[in-house]
């Protein structure tokens, strides 16, 4: 039996280790970015910024931010305005996906066109929409608060207050800007979710349709009890995925309302800007940050678990 | 036969409802940007009239005359800010902060962003893909797991450290640790779709390859990422543009104007022209174009690295 050289077990070692070796700047990359500093929001939740460093404060920071009125309110505008933006985008990303699935001739051109909304940044979607209603001098201003057309003295959008809210404090109905604001997002984010739409329509088997249209099944019938079931998993990954875009994305309301007016676009996420870096309440904020991750992490691990399901299933 | 016909004429007919319907959201889909770019041609004057028109094309006796209307590139013009110089070119320099210092630091970058993204990805891609290990599918998950920390709660952290490091560290670069954070945030997602495009190759190509007497590193260069390389396109494309498009991050990272990039650049423009609305659109369209045009002629290679994240992430 030949003996094994120093050369020959260090290549040995090296082959055997190479999974770890390609991982590991990954690791490292992801370790230092996300994992410390989710870790270090954890810590920075229970303390106090004071001018000697930072104090342990316990669960105060909590109780300040449960007692301080706007969290109930952002949470609520989070809740009208993820309403507003999953079902309307969901709902036209569906219908453009079955107009696009009858493959015209012009589909590809109409695809390309309807995705450019996609890849411009949310900042600049928001800045293009404001452009529109720029109080006084916006491109459609001159329209909307045209008293004669929009009683009783025209609409300024950016600008009007929030009209008296039916149920208790919860901010419904809500202000123009938040509809504005859901407009706006749900223009930027409907391509992404046509595409996904569009993709799992795309994989329904022409069988099963076929079969079902010689049983005698009308147009409504198949898309009711055929299409909606088998593309249900992929509408559940983009209601997923638009509840988490919509839950940490600031750049929009930062661009095209600043949330305003009053606080009446504040969402969640945008508070916990405007609580760490307008205030300098960086406990508090890690507060407020710790709670957003915990709703995101249940969403995510929901999302790794039917994608799974339906691996499993293939 | 008549029968048949009629069949023919009603597709049709629907096929016509199809094209007209589709038209229609296109066009609705586009406004937004079409007016964008109607704002930016308009002249300052035009900007601030009281009440506000669509079309800067009125005459004193007419509400709409196409002749008349006054179209102006002074939007353009103080974004780019051009000087006339001897040395130059064309005989003109572009002084505008945004053209001179944000869109070159913005294209540095996205770029160095994403060509590490690509190259650390495809090789965590190209492991979990080919390798099982011990704690294969927990380490997956985890890298999964990451991407739901939304943004600012890792920012919280992040801002204090660049502070802390900007004070202890001596070479302390803010570029750098930018792009570091990039590369960071951006990574988890690109690992899960390298991983899907790797698995899309067959193995058996590789193990020939090593059969032949090549080293696993050498097969990865030389046999898969050569296969793989249009999903490793689509995955540079895709954080190219995610950094391109980025706000926040540079926000509260950055605290130099000469390192800012576009996006915070533009920022600028919103706090210095309230009023001068066709300034604003002017630098809108001038930064998001270069990624319209890009999306234009790669957008098959984008759909893939999309449908592949959102699916399988």
């Amino acid at each position: 039996m030949q003996q094994r050289t120093a050369l020959q077990s260090f290549r040995y070692r090296w082959r055997k280790s190479l999974p770890f070796w390609l991982i590991l700047p990954t690791i490292v990359v992801i370790l230092i970015v996300q994992v410390y500093p989710a870790i270090y929001t954890g810590w920075l939740s229970l303390q106090e910024r004071e001018p000697g460093g930072w104090l342990y404060v316990g669960t105060k920071n909590f109780d300040r931010l449960f007692a301080a009125g706007i969290f109930p309110e952002s949470i609520g505008h989070t809740v009208v305005f993820l309403l507003g933006y999953t079902i309307f985008t969901l709902t036209l990303g569906f219908l453009i996906a079955l107009l696009l699935k009858q493959n015209v001739r012009l589909s590809g051109l109409y695809i390309t066109l309807l995705f450019i909304p996609w890849i411009i940044a949310d900042v600049i979607a928001g800045l293009v929409f404001r452009l529109l209603v720029t109080p006084d001098y916006g491109l459609f201003s001159g329209i909307l608060q045209n008293p004669a057309l929009i009683p009783p003295n025209g609409l300024s959008v950016l600008t009007a207050t929030r009209p008296a809210p039916w149920f208790g404090n919860f901010p419904f109905p809500p202000s123009p800007a938040m509809i504005y604001l859901i407009l706006a997002a749900s223009w930027r984010a409907l391509p992404f979710v046509t595409l996904l739409i569009l993709a799992a329509l795309q994989t329904v088997p022409a069988e099963v349709i076929e079969s079902a249209r010689i049983d005698g099944a009308t147009g409504f019938q198949l898309t009711r009890h055929i299409t909606v079931p088998l593309i249900l998993p992929a509408m559940v990954v983009a209601l997923f995925n638009l509840i988490i875009g919509g839950m940490n994305g600031v750049g929009m309301v930062f661009s095209l309302t600043g949330g305003g007016p009053g606080t009446s676009t504040y969402v969640i996420s945008y508070l916990l800007y405007v609580i760490g870096w307008g205030q300098l309440r960086f406990g508090r904020a890690a507060a407020l940050a710790l709670l957003i991750a915990f709703v995101n992490w249940i969403l995510i691990f929901s999302i790794l678990r039917m994608t799974r399901v339906n691996e499993s299933r293939r | 036969m008549a029968k048949k016909n009629v069949h023919i004429t009603r597709r049709d007919r629907n096929l016509k409802l199809v094209n007209i319907a589709l038209l229609v959201v296109t066009l609705i889909s586009i406004l937004p940007i079409a007016t964008t770019i109607l704002i930016s041609f308009k002249e300052q004057a035009d900007i601030t009239r009281k009440p506000p028109i669509i079309f800067p094309c009125d005459t004193p006796t007419k509400s709409f005359d196409i002749t008349a209307c006054r179209w102006a590139v002074e939007g353009y013009q103080r974004v780019f800010a051009p000087k006339p110089s001897e040395t130059a070119l064309l005989g003109f320099e572009l002084t505008g902060n945004l053209i001179r210092i944000y869109i070159p630091n913005t294209i540095m970058y996205a770029f160095f962003t994403a060509l590490l993204v690509m190259l650390l990805a495809s090789f965590s891609g190209f492991a979990f893909s080919r390798y099982d290990f011990r704690g294969h599918n927990a380490l997956l998950t985890a890298i999964y797991a990451v991407t739901g920390v939304p943004l600012l709660t890792n920012l919280l952290a992040l801002y204090q450290m660049t502070i802390n490091m900007r004070k202890n560290l001596p070479f302390y670069d803010d570029r750098m640790f930018l792009i570091f954070v990039y590369i960071g945030f951006f990574l988890p997602i690109s690992v899960w779709i390298t991983k899907g495009f790797f698995d899309a190759i067959p193995r058996e190509l590789e193990e020939s390859a090593l059969i032949e007497g090549c080293s696993p590193i050498g097969a990865l260069f030389r046999v898969t990422m050569p296969l793989a390389t249009p999903g490793l396109i689509s995955v540079f494309l895709l954080t190219f543009v995610n950094v391109w498009n980025e706000f926040i991050v540079a926000y509260l990272l950055i605290n130099k104007n000469e390192f800012k990039p576009a996006m915070f650049g533009l920022y600028d423009f919103l706090s210095q022209n309230i009023i001068n609305l066709q300034v604003l659109a002017a630098a809108c369209i001038i930064i998001a174009s270069p990624m319209v045009i890009l999306f234009l002629f790669t957008r098959k290679t984008f759909f893939k690295a999309m449908v592949e994240g959102a699916v399988k992430g």
